[in-house]
């Protein structure tokens, strides 16, 4: 469910070709968090040939229950946005590094890795303050029924053991609580 | 029970017997599923006299003119269905074992055969549930079945019993006297915690008041 929707302006650039057969490819190079008063489409800049070209605005949604993902993008040296573009149209924005390589595996797709802005890195990490909830990870091994913690059930289940819905905000606590 | 009726093989009388039937039978009500408005209204009415059972009984009584019969079947969900699992597992076979559907309930379902009882058509619950159980002991009070042509030392309503219930339903009533989301249950639990006390204490008396007699026939 997503938690919260931005709009981030896209720029790309395409550059000369270098050989006579291959066309211009536009590339996407930049994100803007502050959309500016232009067209989709919208040449912005013509230096040497180098196009500089603005895609439009897109929709970038933050889920909460991919918060862990994101932490992992703002701790990387340069935190990125992936912008994948389908036919010189943007298809998919994302700030999740995960299903950004996975739409890089398609090969029909032009999917780039653009730095993030950092006012769109402070309102990431604000976002994950909000939503976070770390899980600690739980390694279950086989014991031997001899030992102590043998898998026996406890005869009676204690309130914090029952299952409680507990992932994101809508986790509830147990019955009576709230 | 009195039990001690001179002479007679007979330790209890019919009306006694009756009784111990009709206390099998209400804690096989309560236990099978969630007791409804009607059920919560006739136990409301009930009385007891000053014996520990009585004042039990009063108790539940009291406790089921107040109940409200959503919170008790909110309640049941969560002793005995849950998410996962409910707060208690009342099945022989894991008081016994630590695992359901083991042993236990297999030597239960030979016996049952024996005995010639089934379950009924629709009745899914393994047949070692303490309610099953308990309606198996308010048959065999009330004289409907028949445990006289059980083996190996399990003969009769008090080896039945000893071999099916004396080795976990007390500690099973203890449990759901202090199951967290225990209520309303806490007097089931006190009855059957109570009545499970007569009864061992009861066949135990029988067995030695019938154990001289029965080797002086023997020779």
């Amino acid at each position: 469910m997503p938690k919260a929707i931005l709009r981030l302006g896209i720029v790309a650039m395409s550059r000369p070709p270098v050989t006579q057969w291959s066309g211009r490819v536009l590339r996407p190079v930049s994100v803007m968090i502050d959309l500016p008063p232009l067209e989709a489409g919208a040449l912005m800049a013509d230096r040497d040939g180098v196009q500089t070209v603005y895609l439009g605005d897109h929709e970038l949604a933050l889920h909460s229950g991919e918060t862990r993902h994101y932490i992992d993008n703002l701790m990387a040296r340069q935190p990125s946005v992936w912008v994948a573009m389908d036919n010189d149209r943007i298809a998919v924005v994302t700030v999740d590094p995960y299903e950004g390589e996975a739409l890089a595996s398609d090969p029909e797709r032009m999917v780039e890795a653009v730095p993030m802005p950092t006012t769109l890195a402070a309102r990431l990490d604000a976002f994950v303050k909000e939503h976070h909830v770390d899980e600690v990870f739980h390694k279950r091994k086989r014991v031997p029924a001899t030992s102590a913690d043998a898998p026996r059930a406890p005869r009676i289940l204690q309130p914090q053991a029952k299952w409680v819905q507990t992932r994101g905000r809508s986790g509830r606590g147990p019955l009576g609580k709230g | 029970m009195s039990g001690l009726s001179k002479g007679k093989t007979e330790p209890t009388s019919d009306s006694q017997n009756e009784q111990r039937a009709q206390h099998w039978g209400l804690l096989s009500s309560l236990l099978v599923a969630p007791p409804k408005k009607d059920l919560l209204a006739a136990i409301a009415g009930l009385h007891g006299d000053d014996t520990a059972l009585g004042q039990a009984y009063r108790r539940l009584a009291k406790a089921a003119q107040t109940a409200d019969p959503a919170a008790v079947e909110r309640e049941f969900f969560e002793l005995f269905i849950g998410v996962g699992r409910g707060e208690l597992l009342p099945y022989a076979s894991f008081y016994i074992t630590g695992f359901l559907n083991e042993r236990p309930l297999a030597d239960l379902r030979r016996d049952l055969a024996v005995m010639g009882v089934e379950r009924a058509q629709g009745r899914h619950e393994p047949e070692d549930h303490i309610a099953s159980l308990s309606e198996i002991m308010a048959g065999l009070a009330s004289g409907q079945f028949s445990a006289d042509a059980l083996g190996c030392g399990a003969a009769g309503e008090a080896g039945f019993f000893a071999r099916h219930l004396q080795p976990w339903a007390p500690q099973f009533f203890d449990d759901l006297a202090v199951a967290p989301s225990a209520d309303f249950f806490r007097h089931v639990a006190e009855i059957g915690s109570v009545f499970t006390d007569i009864e061992i204490r009861a066949f135990e008396l029988a067995r030695k008041q019938e154990g001289p007699a029965s080797a002086a026939a023997a020779h």
